[in-house]
């Protein structure tokens, strides 16, 4: 090997000949000169792209608050050339994607998002939304429930609260009550006593999934604090009539305003409850006549449907040996109408019980065959229906 | 070989002509200094290289720092920081930043033309490793105002072809060996592609593939340790974080892996044509008289401005483009006319010699193909595992394989420009897919076929991937030799070497010492009246250089003509004699072989 301190390198021109401690000096010196220009200039750069990242970031919002979508999503393309990782830049963009109906291409970046931060609460409730609005059910319950449990910066415990509210709604819309019914629950459970508002999304969600028991508790909760709230009396009214609890739903029917009272689904709920407890012969404090009038007015009525109805049927009432629900509730009732009258009943009160019962399995009967009752017929029924639910 | 501590040491640099260290007479930092340079100048060259290696990356890191910075500095300045320009910059800023780059090539810097890939490897092959540092500077103005204009080309080639020119100057100021000023040059390419793409493993097999075009272990290690600082600095200053942002995903059947195998096809096909468009349109650009050459690049660059002004996402190096490609925002019909005009506008670029690489063009090529095929396909096969991105990240690597040849880089690429390692069996699919297809029609490299466009007959690792290594098992003639013992009457030797012409005849002294023994010897002892008279007492060569039947034959050739014969030993059992090779027997397997 030739010494290679006497090499001469091919090349246009000789280089001019420095020991090689002076090169490598130079070389170093070089090397930080480079650091401190190229730190210099980066620092310079950096400064630059972030501020137009920023003002493209802060164009792209005031788009998007304005309603302005296509100008807000070229805004915040362009903020994110500058900054591609930026986080915030990403999900806004998402969401600006998913705003203007195109939810598959935010899904993207909020799917990296994801993978970099699998607990954010708002990339989970974006991702959620976007599956909900495009009806894949068990990817929108995914999502929400990682937004549920997710991480959130500001206020969790209300966001958490908002975002099952959502879901809880989601469910009801698409009809999925079996599975709303335990997000509704827990929604119930983490709301506050003293937050009526929320109280107020609570009661609403549980009137739409029927769930009369804890609905009506939650109404009377608001109540306890408000006690004319109309909301809660109305939510309450219609909680209580749900569950056959009629006179406490009349109560509260009667203390709401009259115009709240008249209101359409309102008013038929109320006349209702009014008749069940016109018709009630069990209301505590009657006398034995009222009670026996009452008795006597519910057989009569029932009879008479109980004919209606087999009428329209087709049916004979006194065929024997009874055949149909209807020629049976019939012949059970049959001793009864030898004397129907209210004094026959107030004479032998221990058979009020008897008699409203053979009222109710007649009305019951009538219902099965001929569908459910209206009216004063209705009432009866249904005072048949709740008493049958307390019983059992 | 020992380890050596002496100066004097054979392959050791000697000392620079230097007063004695005398510490006592000089200050403090001096001595600290001489005895440092002291330290670094008598380590072993291979030691020495090294830490040039590390020098040379950080270095090349810093430039390629500073170029990405002029580069986006530039297209601000020009284009405007929107991703979609106004309609005069459009058109204006890529025309005129043509007539200066082009004045600048022609007129300052005139080996600042095209891509830096051939030029680096006609350095380390033709002119012994020398770039002129103004080719550095030349490439960095020139690549910064045609990439930041607009001009559809990337910042990757020529970040390597610097990285080369910085190490080609380290290398001849420190008076470095020739051969070491050869090898110096792709430790910095290396270095300038790896922190240009962010991406180490990729620069470093790039480099063994195109540049140096053999796997050389010698220079593996310098290689490797320049990619690895030269990213490291890079990341220091402009951040760690990967190219690009794709989650990842599953393959859950292997019949998924179809949908890749179709993205190969098409793939293959998409490169085949953007190679033959260039190759045929590049001597006929380049016959055009001389003084078209100082227009050329503004005519390109017009011509991109036009197409800019409808779809300006063709424009530059594209990356933000292919990001949002994997995020799914173009529809395939889009993605497919982006496709076809990068194309356009890439060929408009690279013909008329601008300044630029080719690597972020095939990438963005790749990723709107790959996104096209991928939107298709899930179009009519809706539970296909993996997104729009999944598609266009594996169609960069299909793209990058099929058109610059390189399928082990581009697998590594795509694995390391997204960070994401589950993209590994369909880009490797899809890849060599893409690079058979381009390889049955085209049968040369792009980078080989631009050489021989220019008259340079530059070494091809695909080439040499071809040529059929010839072994000692070749050549060797397995019954051909008689093993004699060292006990073994001369006498009955010779009788059985009796009808047996040609038979060598090998002493065995012990294992792995072997020598021969030539027949007349055999004969003289065995003429002997005694009869008595072992092999031993025979005037033998030896020991003889032993080989194996696995080795090459050129290894063989080293030893083969100093030695009558070479025992071909077993390498479990060196005194078992599996074969005999001579000189005639390795010329005549070489005769064998038709020449490439």
């Amino acid at each position: 090997m030739s010494s290679p301190a006497n090499t001469i390198v091919v090349g246009k021109k000789s280089p001019r000949i420095y020991s090689r401690e002076a090169v490598l000096f130079g070389c170093i010196l070089l090397l930080v000169l480079f650091v401190i220009f190229t730190a210099a200039v980066s620092r310079m750069y950096h400064k630059k792209i972030h501020v137009l990242a920023d003002n493209w970031f802060d164009q792209g919002e005031a788009s998007f608050r304005a309603g302005d979508i296509k100008s807000a999503l070229t805004d915040y393309r362009n903020a994110m050339v500058y900054s591609p990782d930026n986080a915030k830049f990403q999900f806004h963009l998402a969401q600006a994607l998913a705003a203007a109906g195109r939810g598959d291409e935010g899904r993207s970046y909020l799917l990296n998002l994801l993978s970099e931060s699998p607990g954010s609460g708002d990339v989970n409730l974006a991702l959620a939304r976007i599956a909900a609005h495009k009806g894949l059910t068990s990817d929108a319950l995914r999502y929400y429930h990682g937004a549920i449990y997710g991480e959130w910066d500001n206020d969790p415990i209300g966001r958490r609260w908002q975002v099952r509210r959502e879901l809880a709604e989601y469910l009801l819309d698409r009809g999925l009550q079996q599975q709303a019914v335990p997000e509704i629950i827990a929604l119930a459970d983490s709301t506050r006593a003293n937050d009526t508002e929320q109280l107020r999304v609570v009661e609403n969600l549980l009137l739409r999934a029927k769930l009369w028991t804890r609905a009506l508790e939650v109404f009377r909760t608001i109540l306890s604090a408000n006690l004319n709230d109309g909301d809660a009396l109305l939510g309450a009214a219609t909680s209580a009539f749900n569950l056959g609890q009629y006179s406490a739903a009349l109560d509260y029917f009667e203390r709401l305003p009259e115009k709240d009272r008249n209101a359409s689904g309102v008013a038929e709920m109320y006349k209702t409850a009014q008749q069940i407890n016109e018709m009630n012969a069990f209301l505590p404090g009657l006398s034995r006549e009222a009670k026996a009038r009452r008795a006597a007015s519910a057989l009569s009525l029932s009879a008479t449907r109980l004919q209606q109805c087999a009428t329209q049927m087709g049916q004979s009432l006194t065929a024997m040996p009874p055949q149909t629900q209807l020629q049976k509730a019939f012949a059970e009732s049959k001793d009864f109408t030898a004397d129907e009258s209210w004094q026959n009943i107030a004479k032998h009160p221990e058979t009020v019980d008897e008699v409203m019962g053979h009222a109710f399995e007649m009305e019951n009967a009538a219902a099965v065959a001929c569908g459910e009752p209206e009216g004063a017929d209705q009432a009866l029924w249904l005072l048949g229906r709740s008493r049958e639910g307390s019983a059992q | 070989m020992t380890e050596p501590t002496a100066v004097t040491s054979p392959g050791a640099i000697p000392p620079a002509a230097s007063e004695p260290a005398s510490s006592a007479s000089k200050s403090g930092f001096r001595a600290m200094w001489e005895n440092w340079t002291s330290r670094v100048f008598t380590m072993r060259e291979d030691r020495f290289f090294l830490f040039l290696a590390v020098l040379i990356g950080i270095l090349s890191g810093l430039a390629v720092v500073c170029f990405r910075i002029a580069i986006e500095w530039t297209q601000i300045e020009l284009l405007g920081s929107s991703l979609s320009p106004t309609f005069p910059r459009v058109v204006l800023a890529p025309t005129l930043a043509g007539i200066a780059v082009a004045l600048l090539v022609i007129y300052a810097f005139p080996r600042a033309r095209g891509s830096g890939v051939n030029q680096t490897k006609s350095a380390v092959y033709v002119s012994n490793g020398y770039i002129p540092f103004n080719t550095v500077v030349g490439k960095f103005i020139t690549c910064a105002l045609a990439i930041g204009s607009g001009q559809s080309l990337g910042p990757e080639d020529p970040s390597l072809q610097m990285g080369a020119g910085i190490a080609s100057l380290i290398g001849r100021r420190l008076r470095l060996s020739q051969e070491k000023v050869r090898l110096i040059a792709p430790v910095g390419a290396a270095a300038g592609l790896a922190a240009a793409f962010n991406a180490p493993i990729s620069a470093v097999l790039f480099v063994l593939e195109e540049v140096i075009g053999t796997w050389s272990a010698g220079v593996l290690g310098a290689i490797v340790l320049a990619a690895i600082s030269s990213v490291v600095t890079m990341r220091a200053f402009l951040g760690p974080e990967s190219m690009f942002r794709v989650p990842p995903f599953r393959v859950a059947k292997p019949a998924d892996l179809l949908a890749y195998v179709a993205l190969g096809i098409v793939g293959g096909l998409a490169s085949l044509v953007f190679l033959k468009w260039l190759a045929y349109a590049r001597p006929r650009i380049q016959s055009l008289p001389r003084w078209t050459q100082h227009f050329q690049p503004a005519v390109a660059g017009l011509l991109i401005g036009i197409i800019g002004i409808r779809l300006p996402q063709v424009m530059g190096a594209g990356y933000p483009i292919i990001d949002q490609a994997m995020h799914g925002q173009f529809t395939w019909k889009l993605l497919l006319v982006l496709a076809a005009l990068k194309i356009l506008a890439t060929g408009f670029s690279f013909l008329s010699g601008t300044p630029g690489g080719m690597f972020a063009p095939s990438l963005f090529i790749g990723a709107m193909l790959g996104g096209a095929v991928g939107a298709i396909e899930q179009h009519f096969f809706p539970a296909l595992p993996g997104t729009v991105g999944t598609f266009a990240l594996v169609g960069m690597g299909t793209f990058f394989a099929g058109f610059l040849r390189v399928p082990i880089t581009s697998v590594f690429m795509v694995i390391e420009v997204s960070g994401n390692y589950t993209a590994i069996l369909p880009v490797m699919i899809s890849s060599l897919i893409a690079y058979g297809i381009s390889r049955s029609y085209i049968k040369v490299p792009l980078f080989d076929l631009l050489a021989r466009q220019d008259g340079l007959v530059l070494p091809s690792v695909e080439e040499q991937r071809e040529q059929m290594i010839l072994t000692v098992e070749d050549a060797m003639r397995v019954d051909a030799a008689m093993v004699l013992e060292r006990a073994e009457k001369a006498a009955d030797a010779i009788k059985k070497l009796e009808g047996k012409e040609g038979l060598l005849s090998f002493l065995r002294v012990r294992p792995g010492e072997w020598n021969f023994i030539e027949h007349s010897e055999l004969q003289r002892l065995a003429a002997d009246t005694s009869q008595s008279r072992t092999v031993e007492e025979a005037s033998s060569k030896g020991p003889l250089p032993f080989v194996f039947r696995d080795m090459s034959l050129e290894e063989a050739l080293h030893w083969a003509g100093d030695w009558p014969a070479l025992p071909v030993l077993s390498r479990a059992d060196l005194s078992k004699l599996e074969g005999v090779v001579t000189l005639d027997d390795i010329l005549k397997a070489f005769r064998k072989v038709p020449v490439a």
